[in-house]
């Protein structure tokens, strides 16, 4: 029998509220100890206790990080699913059960062994029996797959952060789990896993810590948050590593924190934060963005900078809570009523999440706007590889603040809205520093800042702020671009897709094409994007939402004779990203196309 | 011969204080309220540069363009001015705080961040001009008009009020007042106070709307406020750098209430029963006050024992939109020992 090498998806069926997160994070732990190549895809219900929750581990020596299209291993813990998830599973496939659930398992195709966790467990720790049963199918999996002990003992450690009672416990369930397969299971496993020389310096981390880091980098002075899923462990990110790295030696803080009263409040701390020279910053998700749009509206007409990070979910209205979407592009590049347009800023990886975490403050005060950080559900709150951070290369920049009367007076007829460059940004000045005092309004302003009603400085106040985020493309991130010489089929896309998109890309170059990839990386476009539509033949824009959002911005933004170029594929259904799903609508699209 | 300018204990004129011409109504009580705010920030000796003025949107919020020219402002959006101070007063703990408001934009859309700001006792000064109406939209009740009046057109009103003052009281307020726009005397000794009150320090000012409420049936217009309002007592706001022997003793009985920075709201008391350091005697008097369709005025509650916002979340001394880079990013150093950590 053919054993396949670091190859294989193990699906785990649970309930929420169960403990087996820790015994799924100890078993992608263990594997990315061992150098294999892993992702980890928690699937979990909006829901604190008792609805079905799935983990999904996949091991892909070629780099893959979608869930995959088939399950190699399921573990059935779950009498809620039960049958559902036996349903789904392939024939061929391993099945590892949890024989105190009482439920058959009548798959006589597959690879099946059950062991009594639960009372297993119990005779461990009848308290903890519970938690403790999860260690059973970590034992089971280590022996199929033959995971190392020691890296399986390095990911415990690190999972009960040392805490050597719980250490103790855990491991020797899983010893227990590990023994009963080696004596209980005849059958060879068609899986296994083989020691990879683990990339240097790499770690596991998630998306909204890293986000939370680089916000930390970027200098943030205010954050408010209001909670919701799956946005909340950015803000909590930022409030476990201020005092470490923020904190002076006497314990006093750089950075205030306030749980605002909702998002409305959220918004305004930080447009007020911006307003009075410091730098705010919020994060939410869509529901969140839709009530803080009338303040976002104000930031770009009074041009004051302040930093949302959206981490998406399932929209619309409440959606899917705990689900994952690109839907808030549309949202996020207009929000608020009237002519307005945002930078947005589109990170596909978790160093991308750190680099836009510091840069976007950056660029909010430079253009004196508000600034998206645009994230979603699967990065934000799922494990992935890091390469490390990369300390910010730059100084942090503050903008056109003017701080002294000096350089108040070198500047000749200044006004707080008087483009004086000639780049649509204008100087400012801050509350407290007396110098050429202004109330900002979100009505109708002059140069000067004075209240107006002139159509033609209205229609002149517009066009420059047109100017200054037109400014923009060229100073945002440029897209990522990995070009095939024959340039024929060219697949744009954005954000989480980065972790598909080569399973994507091999799936079709299997049929003979040749795939370019062009991954945004923040609105308004850079020209790049553009030329890269240009030279190829045909271009599919490929995003996780019903409508194609990043086509629709594409077709509004790129010169008229590009635009019968571009093909949209969009696909959601809040699942992360499985590449089959993809890469035959892609194909299908590109047989229309030729049609 | 030069006319002599009189100035105050930073040497600046009253000029230093006031705005641009003001655009509401002939006789609008909010202007006499700007007059006030002019001369008490220029009696109580505040650099303009460190005030910065906010308010929401509405007749009331409009009027920042016409006082302290010399301060920033901010006309933010409709209800949310206190979350906007709040994110500026945590970057910048050192500005005085003067937030103007009305009871469109205070009780009805913005009542939830009136009452977190509150909560957290912002450290600001937050003006209320209370006319009952919707003067921009031109005159529809607010939720401050009481039951059974009636503004100049349409029918009267049948909905119960929210006491703005009885809600704050009741959140915990620490400095909670209520004035006319016409009693000039009182209401700069009770700004004056305010704006040395360290926390949230709220003053509800009925201050009447000419046009669409100033029929006599209406009970915030001049003439049935004049009729129908008590003053729980006089006030008289003795600066920390008067000297003692400038100022008069009253001849009756007094009390002084001590302020955050050494000044002194000396209230002449007029009615023995009134204790303005307990916030139930406060919340019956309001009630007594509603039931006899009567307007209570003067200082109704006070207490100093709460920490600001600001001081809650433990900042450092320098305010954080003046921190240098260093204070902004973890070092190389700091960086290289956290990547090593998480590789361990």
């Amino acid at each position: 029998m053919d054993v396949s090498i670091n190859d294989f998806v193990i699906n785990v069926a649970t309930a929420n509220g169960t403990g087996s997160q820790s015994s799924n994070l100890i078993l992608l732990n263990a594997l990315f100890e061992m150098g294999v190549p892993v992702s980890g895809k928690n699937l979990f219900p909006s829901n604190i206790s008792g609805l079905p929750t799935w983990f999904i581990i996949r091991a892909s020596d070629r780099g893959y990080q979608a869930p995959g299209d088939k399950t190699d291993i399921q573990v059935l813990m779950n009498p809620d699913t039960w049958y559902k998830d036996i349903e789904k599973v392939e024939s061929g496939s391993i099945i590892i059960f949890n024989e105190n659930v009482k439920l058959p398992v009548d798959r006589d195709d597959c690879l099946v062994f059950g062991l009594p966790m639960t009372k297993l467990a119990r005779s461990i720790s009848p308290k903890m029996a519970k938690m403790i049963a999860n260690m059973y199918y970590v034992g089971v999996i280590q022996h199929l797959v033959g995971i190392d002990q020691s890296a399986l003992e390095t990911a415990v450690n690190r999972q009960f952060k040392g805490k050597a009672s719980a250490v103790e416990v855990n491991l020797r369930a899983i010893d227990e789990g590990r023994k009963i397969a080696q004596e209980g299971i005849e059958w060879q496993c068609p899986h296994a896993v083989e020691g990879r020389e683990k990339e240097e310096g790499t770690f596991l981390i998630e998306g909204n810590e890293a986000t939370a880091l680089g916000s930390i980098y970027g200098g943030i002075n205010m954050l408010s948050w209001y909670p919701i899923t799956p946005s909340s462990s950015l803000a909590e990110g930022i409030i476990h590593w201020l005092p470490e790295l923020r904190g002076t030696e006497d314990g006093k803080s750089t950075c205030a924190v306030v749980q605002a009263e909702d998002e409305l409040a959220a918004a305004g701390m930080v447009v007020g934060a911006g307003w009075a020279g410091g730098r705010g910053m919020t994060c939410t998700s869509g529901p969140g963005i839709s009530l803080m749009s009338e303040f976002i509206g104000l930031a770009y007409f009074a041009e004051v900078p302040g930093v949302i990070w959206d981490v998406n979910r399932v929209g619309p209205s409440t959606g899917l809570p705990t689900r994952t979407q690109q839907g808030d592009l549309n949202l996020l590049r207009e929000a608020s009523h009237g002519d307005t347009e945002h930078i947005v800023l589109i990170p596909g990886t978790v160093e991308e999440c750190f680099e836009f975490g510091w840069r976007a403050f950056d660029y909010a005060e430079r253009f004196q706007t508000l600034v998206f950080g645009f994230s979603d559900l699967d990065l934000g709150m799922n494990n992935w590889v890091c390469r490390g951070f990369d300390y910010p290369d730059e100084q942090i920049d503050r903008g056109k603040v003017v701080r002294s009367a000096e350089q108040m007076a070198a500047i000749e007829n200044y006004g707080r809205y008087r483009d004086i460059d000639g780049d649509g940004i204008p100087y400012r000045t801050l509350p407290g520093s007396g110098l050429d005092p202004i109330l900002y309004r979100g009505t109708g302003h002059d140069e000067d800042g004075i209240y107006s009603e002139d159509p033609e400085v209205y229609r002149k106040l517009m066009m420059r702020l047109k100017t200054k985020l037109f400014n923009a493309r060229k100073v945002l991130p440029a897209p990522v671009i990995r070009e095939e010489p024959e340039e024929d089929v060219g697949i744009i896309y954005m954000g989480s897709m980065e972790n598909t998109i080569q399973e994507i890309d091999d799936m079709i170059e299997e049929t003979g094409l040749k795939v370019s990839q062009c991954r945004v990386r923040a609105l308004p476009l850079h020209p790049d994007v553009e030329k890269f539509i240009d030279s190829h033949n045909k271009v599919v824009v490929l995003e996780i939402n019903r409508d194609g959002q990043l086509y629709g911005v594409l077709r509004k933004e790129l010169p008229i004779n590009l635009v019968p170029k571009i093909t949209s594929v969009a696909f959601s259904d809040g699942m992360p990203p499985r590449a089959r799903i993809y890469s035959d609508l892609i194909l299908d699209a590109l047989v229309e196309v030729e049609s | 011969m030069s006319k002599v300018i009189k100035l105050n204990v930073i040497e600046r004129p009253k000029s230093d204080y006031t705005g641009g011409a003001s655009s509401l109504c002939p006789g609008c009580g909010h202007d006499q309220i700007s007059g006030v705010i002019i001369q008490a920030c220029w009696e109580n000796g505040i650099e303009p540069s460190k005030i910065a003025k906010m308010s929401g949107i509405g007749c009331s919020s409009k009027t920042p363009a016409y006082f302290l020219g010399q301060s920033h402002g901010f006309n933010t959006v409709h209800g949310r001015m206190p979350s906007v101070t709040t994110g500026a007063n945590m970057v910048n703990k050192d500005l005085v705080y003067l937030g103007v408001s009305g009871d469109g934009d205070s009780a009805s859309i913005g009542i939830g961040q009136f009452i977190h700001a509150i909560r957290r006792n912002l450290n600001m000064v937050y003006i209320i001009e209370n006319n009952g109406v919707y003067g921009l939209t031109k005159g529809q009740y607010s939720a401050t008009v009481e039951k059974g009046s009636k503004k100049r057109k349409g029918s009267p009103n049948e909905q119960p009020p929210i006491d703005m003052c009885k809600l704050a009281i009741n959140l915990g307020c620490g400095f909670v007042a209520r004035s006319f726009s016409g009693a000039k005397k009182q209401l700069t000794a009770l700004m004056k106070a305010a704006l040395s009150h360290n926390g949230m320090a709220v003053i509800d000012v009925i201050s009447p709307c000419v046009t669409f409420a100033n029929n006599d049936e209406s009970y915030k217009s001049y003439g049935y406020v004049k009729d129908q309002t008590e003053e729980l007592h006089g006030v008289d706001y003795i600066h920390h750098f008067q000297p003692l022997n400038e100022v008069d003793i009253p001849e009756g009985s007094f009390e002084d209430v001590e302020l955050f920075d050494g000044s002194v709201l000396r209230l002449e008391t007029l009615s023995s029963e009134y204790d303005h350091n307990d916030p139930t005697a406060a919340i019956v008097a309001l009630h007594r006050a509603e039931m006899d369709k009567k307007h209570i005025t003067g200082l109704l509650h006070h207490n100093t024992d709460m920490p600001t916002a600001d001081e809650d979340q433990g900042l450092v001394d320098t305010p954080l939109c003046d921190l240098s880079e260093d204070m902004l990013r973890p070092s190389r150093a700091k960086h290289e020992e956290l990547m090593a950590r998480f590789r361990a």
